[in-house]
């Protein structure tokens, strides 16, 4: 079955452009110059259920926009998006009880509190009655190993254990689809391992679809049988991680996917 | 003397860049005393009645100076900035360069103020124009003479706030003793003149900073005199060298406990 | 239907005990914050006593009333932070798209940026204000009254704040403009509505709206007025709805990313 379907999507973005010297700033306060900007255009792929698919491509290539317009924080403006059979922009919050998200630059966590009071605040959010919510953490505290450090207030707890947290407290309501970004960013290698071998195992234990961005290709070689490679907005690649190394079986991915950017002639459309 | 004067420069250039932002504050001014204007209409119910012996134009262009000086001169350096850089560990950089951070603060506080004080002088007296009209007495010779009571006045704040800034070495949050300092100034001597509480206080607020700080520039400007004048400048320059002496003491301390016991 | 709102309401309670929970980690540094804010409006009565001392009456208000009116303002303006604190910097979450953690999560998103923060010397303005009641002009049925009206103010500075907040969905420097025009709202409100005339009277009846929060339940305190009790009550409402409205009309710009120039 189809987790997600994502068909000929598009979002376009207006930003104001000023010509230079204070001529162009006068103009810019009466007559701003509008200029068009394609973030997603025509973007068409879809992810099967139980999957853990890689979503990369350079800054800017349109990753976060497309995130947003699958999780309802933004309208597509063409084209359609449906996660779970479910339209974003009409169901936005129906949608939020079915799926999960982390995004690694930015914390969802109160940090004064312990582990446990937060995964307690994310049952209220979800609405899983209090016993249920123990049973939950439980599991959840088993299968993150939290339990060295489930009341430390998060403050106190190092990197590595706050993204294993942050990951936790997004899988309280048990999403189906789970939407990472760029998980693994700063984190010591032995602490990204730790990470990876969380997301497999909860993909495995679990069966909860995998969306994952990230600009680090040990990520995407340990976890992703799939990969969809985005620049200037357009789907630039989309196929299975086997059929991709098989062509160039000794060339290191990170040089594959460098070469994939640069012969999209970064920042242009093909 | 020359690194000071640099420093000064740079963050005045800064601000001016500025300067359209910090006109932005004019408004909550602008709504103050048109407040106090409204409120002393009321309480002089006759034009020519004097209230501590102050005219009705006189007592609103008194707040009108003093919250001028407090308007035009709410900077970031004296009061939030040092304590942050206490408690978060930047002092422990800002001490190891070549000059004293005490005087590093106040240069850039000096690079603040003159910017918007300026702004703030003229903007004020198109308001009070408007609202009252003119300050009968007041001209140019009143306005040279003033100008360094008005300074010293506005440094000896500085310096005041600078020092229980530095209280930071000590307690975590000096924020509550900033609060009771301006309410200090802001009760006694911004909103009235000295004249106006009963006869038995007024010594002893001749002895706060309030009498060198607001009340002393504002009544010179609304009722200037030479004997005031001297009286005024004589007890600023007393308060300043009190209050440098002060300042230097509480940051020396404070500096030793930070290599002590390494912040 | 009922369940959605239990659940609703305890997850604000919860996010609203969870902020007062991190600001009283610190217990002197908290103690302190509201000690010093009710000893920081407590100066203020000295302003009022020159004054007294100088006119009996100041714009049809005695001593009394004027505490009336600035414990109302306070406990008024401290309900209004402590709970809903972050509504008085909107502009920031909105202008920096900060807003998108609450949008995937399955609540209201209002209310959940609502209660995402509190401010410690706020506990100070609402305790001082019910102590000025209780010192200066205490009866049981005004006692009741002031919680009433304390809650309404909260509700009308409140809604007033995120109607200006959610100017900036539209207007980039809106936030200078609300800023000025709540902290106006505030400067107003602890002076007697008596000494404005004209203009300025027409000002703080029926733009900004200061009158409804504080002036109005001040005088009904004074001399009770059913009618003028429903018509603060319905002005709350009215003006809830209206920012709560005008909110929605700008999230959808936000979320159709019009405002999205500076952070694609």
């Amino acid at each position: 079955m189809e987790a997600i379907r994502v068909e000929g999507l598009s979002k376009t973005f207006q930003v104001k452009r000023k010509e230079k010297g204070m001529r162009g700033s006068l103009k810019a306060v009466f007559h701003p110059h509008m200029e068009k900007i394609r973030a997603v255009d025509d973007v068409t792929f879809s992810v099967q259920e139980g999957e853990i698919l890689a979503f990369i491509g350079p800054n800017g290539a349109g990753k976060s926009t497309t995130i947003k317009m699958m999780t309802g924080i933004l309208y597509p403006d063409g084209g359609k998006v449906e996660v779970l059979g479910i339209d974003p922009v009409k169901k936005r919050r129906r949608l939020a009880y079915e799926i999960g998200t982390v995004f690694g630059q930015k914390e969802q966590l109160w940090t004064h509190l312990t582990p446990y009071d937060n995964l307690k605040f994310f049952g209220a959010i979800y609405d899983i009655p209090d016993d249920e919510g123990e049973k939950r953490i439980r599991e959840i505290a088993e299968l993150f190993e939290l339990g060295a450090f489930i009341n430390t207030p998060v403050r106190n707890l190092s990197l590595g254990q706050r993204i294993r947290c942050e990951i936790a407290a997004s899988l309280i309501h048990r999403p189906r689809v789970l939407f990472l970004d760029e998980p693994t960013i700063g984190l010591d290698p032995v602490v990204k391992e730790n990470i990876r071998t969380l997301i497999k195992r909860m993909n495995t234990e679990l069966n909860t679809t995998i969306f994952l961005t990230s600009h680090d290709t040990g990520d995407i070689e340990k976890l992703c049988r799939r990969i969809i490679i985005i620049n200037s907005g357009k789907v630039v690649l989309d196929d299975s991680m086997e059929h991709l190394k098989y062509n160039v079986s000794d060339t290191p991915l990170e040089d594959i996917i460098m070469e994939i950017y640069k012969s999209q002639g970064r920042g242009e459309a093909v | 003397m020359k690194k000071y004067a640099v420093i000064y420069r740079s963050v005045l250039m800064e601000n001016l860049q500025y300067a359209a932002n910090a006109a932005m504050g004019f408004v909550s001014y602008f709504v103050f005393i048109f407040i106090f204007t409204q409120l002393w209409n009321y309480v002089y119910s006759d034009p020519g009645q004097l209230i501590a012996g102050y005219t009705r134009e006189q007592m609103i262009w008194y707040v009108m100076i003093t919250e001028m000086l407090w308007f035009g001169t709410r900077a970031a350096a004296v009061s939030g900035q040092a304590a942050m850089d206490i408690r978060g560990g930047n002092i422990a950089y800002q001490i190891n360069k070549p000059y004293h951070y005490a005087l590093y603060l106040l240069s850039r506080y000096t690079g603040e103020w003159s910017v918007r004080l300026p702004m703030y002088a003229l903007l004020s007296a198109v308001t009070g124009l408007v609202l009252v009209g003119g300050l009968p007495g007041f001209g140019i010779l009143t306005f040279l003479a003033v100008i360094p009571s008005v300074v010293l006045g506005i440094t000896i704040h500085a310096v005041f706030k600078l020092s229980i800034s530095f209280f930071s070495f000590w307690i975590e949050d000096s924020n509550p003793f900033q609060w009771l300092y301006d309410k200090l100034l802001l009760v006694v001597g911004t909103l009235f003149p000295v004249e106006i509480f009963p006869k038995a206080l007024q010594p002893l607020f001749r002895l706060t900073p309030v009498y060198t700080v607001c009340y002393g520039p504002a009544k010179l400007i609304v009722d200037f005199s030479v004997e005031k004048w001297v009286e005024i400048l004589v007890a600023q320059l007393f308060y300043l060298a009190a209050g440098c002496a002060l300042m230097f003491f509480i940051y020396g301390k404070g500096v030793k406990r930070l290599y002590v016991n390494g912040g | 239907m009922l369940t959605a709102v239990k659940n609703q309401v305890r997850v604000c309670v919860l996010s609203v005990k969870y902020n007062i929970m991190r600001e009283m980690l610190n217990k002197v540094t908290f103690l302190t914050n509201i000690l010093f804010m009710m000893l920081n409006n407590a100066t203020f009565i000295v302003q009022w006593v020159i004054l007294f001392r100088l006119r009996e009456d100041i714009g049809g208000y005695t001593m009394r009333e004027m505490m009336l009116l600035w414990g109302l303002t306070a406990s008024s303006f401290g309900l209004s932070h402590i709970l809903f604190a972050r509504v008085f910097s909107l502009s920031d979450l909105i202008i920096n798209g900060k807003l998108d953690s609450y949008l995937v999560q399955p609540k209201n998103v209002l209310l959940g940026v609502m209660t995402s923060a509190t401010s410690t010397s706020s506990i100070g303005d609402f305790l001082y204000g019910v102590a000025l009641l209780c010192v200066f002009c205490f009866s049981v049925k005004r006692f009741f009254l002031f919680l009433l009206f304390a809650v309404t103010g909260a509700v009308i500075m409140t809604a007033f704040a995120l109607l200006m907040g959610s100017l900036s969905f539209w207007l980039v420097r809106a936030d200078m403009l609300g800023n000025n025009v709540i902290n106006t709202m505030i400067g107003f409100s602890t002076y007697p509505d008596g000494i404005f005339k004209g203009g300025a009277r027409f000002l703080i009846y029926y733009i900004i709206p200061v009158g409804m929060a504080v002036y109005k339940p001040v005088h009904i305190m004074v001399s009770f007025d059913a009618g003028e009790l429903f018509s603060v009550l319905g002005f709350a409402v009215g003006l809830s709805a209206l920012s709560v409205f005008v909110f929605y009309r700008g999230l959808r710009r936000y979320s159709s990313g019009n405002l999205m120039e500076a952070r694609i």
